[in-house]
């Protein structure tokens, strides 16, 4: 279980003049991620959403606040400490190209988890590699390729691969389909769909889009200038959210067909 | 990489010139016909002919002989000073940019103050405490370029510990040393290379410069730069004895110069 209590982040900005101010990208966040579950977040861009899902991996150290894996308060530990922990706690970035190593080919940016966290043969490991990229459907003879000889669809699969290797107790899914096109967007996020039903470990799906956020899990929370603004615990469908900022982003979204346009009042704010 | 270099006209062109002196410095005592440093009045400013293929200078000696060991000089100088600046500017720079914090700070300031002084005037002034030779001119060029070299590789390692890679690779359970080592490092290492290999070219001038100065080496020594000293004298009687060592210095500073810049081609059209 992953217990959040009222964290903040807040970062020290100079404007162009060099005049120093503060920004708090979150704002108080509570929450609590029971265990095999999985969980969205959503909101617009500049809401705090990555800024939260880095603070749930300790990439970045909260301001204020505490975070609980399984009633261990990892807020206290050093930076070394944490490292021995990150087994447990994995991320999947939002630019899949950026987030792998240039000069690794497949094989070594898959394995690398593994190699630091498991004392694994030479065999062992080339099994288990092997073993991701079946999990995540790509081809056995991509091992030997480099980030920038792959498609954006190979290259997300690989960073799930990556996630997934050490068996966390939590993924943070960052942007997960965003920049793919519509065809790689949709075999993302059943398979996805797939390793969740396969995978025990608490998902957290982050995504702007709120129909995204609706189709990979029921457990839903809304987020605005750093504030979780509504936690729908069994949203079926659009109806089951009340905020009006909810209700925004729901109306935000691109009509489906032409005709639409005419039942949607957007409101452009 | 390699394919690519053997495939890129400028990168060979500077690669053999580079080759050539390098043969020449290393085996200067086969390939050098006459000691470069024996003196022979009655031999001054011969023609060239079988034993003397360039002729002699104004002192009798074989000018060829001294072009060849110059090699020598001023690459078995440019070289170690290179290696011990990478070797101070890789490690300091990589540190203070991962780590930032109070030691970066710390050596942001030592770099102003250092970057202050032309590097001319602090090798003048540890010569001149030093003392003429060439290990003591070697160290003052180390001591007056790192801070230049330093803050380079530090823009380097800045630039690419932000990107996201580093951060994944951080979520992976990387130690610091590993991310160093394993991803930060291999990634600024082709931008380091081609830094340095044009670097060279620089430190090469900047001795041949203090040569001609009468800086640094002791007189009478075969080094391109106190050749060129040695010959000025004789300008308009016997231009060969500039022109020679001049074409030298020339041409070692072009074929590092254009072997870098290839090289820096190659890579921003692999980056791209």
């Amino acid at each position: 279980m992953i217990q959040v209590n009222d964290i903040y982040k807040t970062y020290k900005i100079k404007d162009k003049y060099g005049n120093k101010s503060t920004l708090n990208a979150v704002n108080g966040v509570s929450f609590t991620l029971k265990e095999n579950t999985s969980y969205s977040l959503v909101g617009q861009s500049g809401s705090g959403k990555s800024t939260l899902a880095k603070l749930l991996v300790f990439v970045e150290k909260s301001t204020e606040g505490e975070i609980f894996i399984d009633g261990e308060n990892l807020s206290l530990l050093s930076k070394d400490q944490i490292r021995k922990k990150r087994s447990n706690f994995q991320m999947v970035m939002q630019d899949a190209k950026s987030s792998l190593n240039p000069k690794y080919t497949v094989f070594e940016s898959i394995s690398e988890p593994l190699l630091i966290f498991e004392k694994l043969s030479k065999n062992q490991l080339n099994h288990r590699v092997m073993n991701l990229l079946n999990m995540v459907e790509l081809p056995q003879e991509l091992t030997e390729r480099y980030p920038h000889q792959l498609s954006g669809g190979q290259l997300k699969r690989i960073c799930i691969a990556r996630a997934i290797a050490l068996n966390p107790k939590l993924i943070v899914f960052d942007e997960a389909v965003s920049g793919l096109d519509v065809t790689v967007r949709k075999k993302i996020l059943e398979l996805l769909i797939r390793l969740r039903k396969k995978l025990s470990a608490t998902y957290l799906f982050i995504t702007h889009d709120i129909d995204v956020a609706l189709f990979l899990s029921k457990n839903v929370f809304v987020m605005k200038d750093g504030v979780i603004v509504e936690y729908n615990q069994n949203a079926n469908d659009f109806s089951s959210f009340k905020h009006e900022y909810s209700k925004l982003l729901i109306k935000s979204l691109p009509p489906v067909y032409p005709s639409q346009n005419n039942n949607l009042k957007v409101n452009i704010i | 990489m390699f394919r690519d270099i053997i495939k890129n006209t400028q990168a060979m062109v500077g690669l053999t010139i580079l080759l050539i002196i390098f043969i020449f410095a290393l085996f200067a005592p086969y390939l050098a016909q006459n000691d470069p440093v024996d003196v022979n009045p009655v031999l001054k400013f011969k023609e060239p002919s079988s034993n003397y293929p360039l002729g002699t200078d104004n002192l009798g000696r074989c000018v060829y002989s001294r072009l060849i060991h110059g090699a020598r000089y001023s690459l078995f100088i440019a070289i170690p000073i290179l290696f011990s600046l990478a070797f101070i500017s890789i490690i300091l720079g990589t540190i203070t940019a991962y780590y930032g914090g109070l030691f970066d700070k710390i050596l942001n300031v030592i770099c102003n103050i250092f970057m202050a002084f032309p590097p001319l005037i602090i090798v003048l002034s540890l010569v001149g405490s030093l003392g003429q030779g060439m290990i003591n001119i070697a160290v003052s060029v180390v001591i007056s370029m790192w801070v230049w070299f330093v803050r380079v590789i530090r823009s380097y390692v800045l630039e690419e510990k932000n990107k996201q890679y580093v951060i994944s690779a951080r979520i992976s359970g990387c130690s610091d040393f590993r991310i160093i080592l394993k991803h930060i490092m291999p990634n600024t290492m082709p931008q380091i290379i081609v830094y340095f290999s044009t670097g060279i070219s620089g430190i090469i001038l900047m001795i041949s410069g203090f040569a001609f100065l009468g800086i640094g080496i002791e007189k009478g020594l075969p080094e391109w730069g106190a050749m060129l000293s040695d010959g000025k004298s004789n300008l308009y009687s016997n231009p060969q004895l500039l022109i020679y060592p001049g074409v030298c210095i020339l041409l070692t500073a072009a074929g590092f110069n254009l072997f870098g810049e290839a090289l820096r081609d190659i890579i921003s059209k692999e980056e791209g």
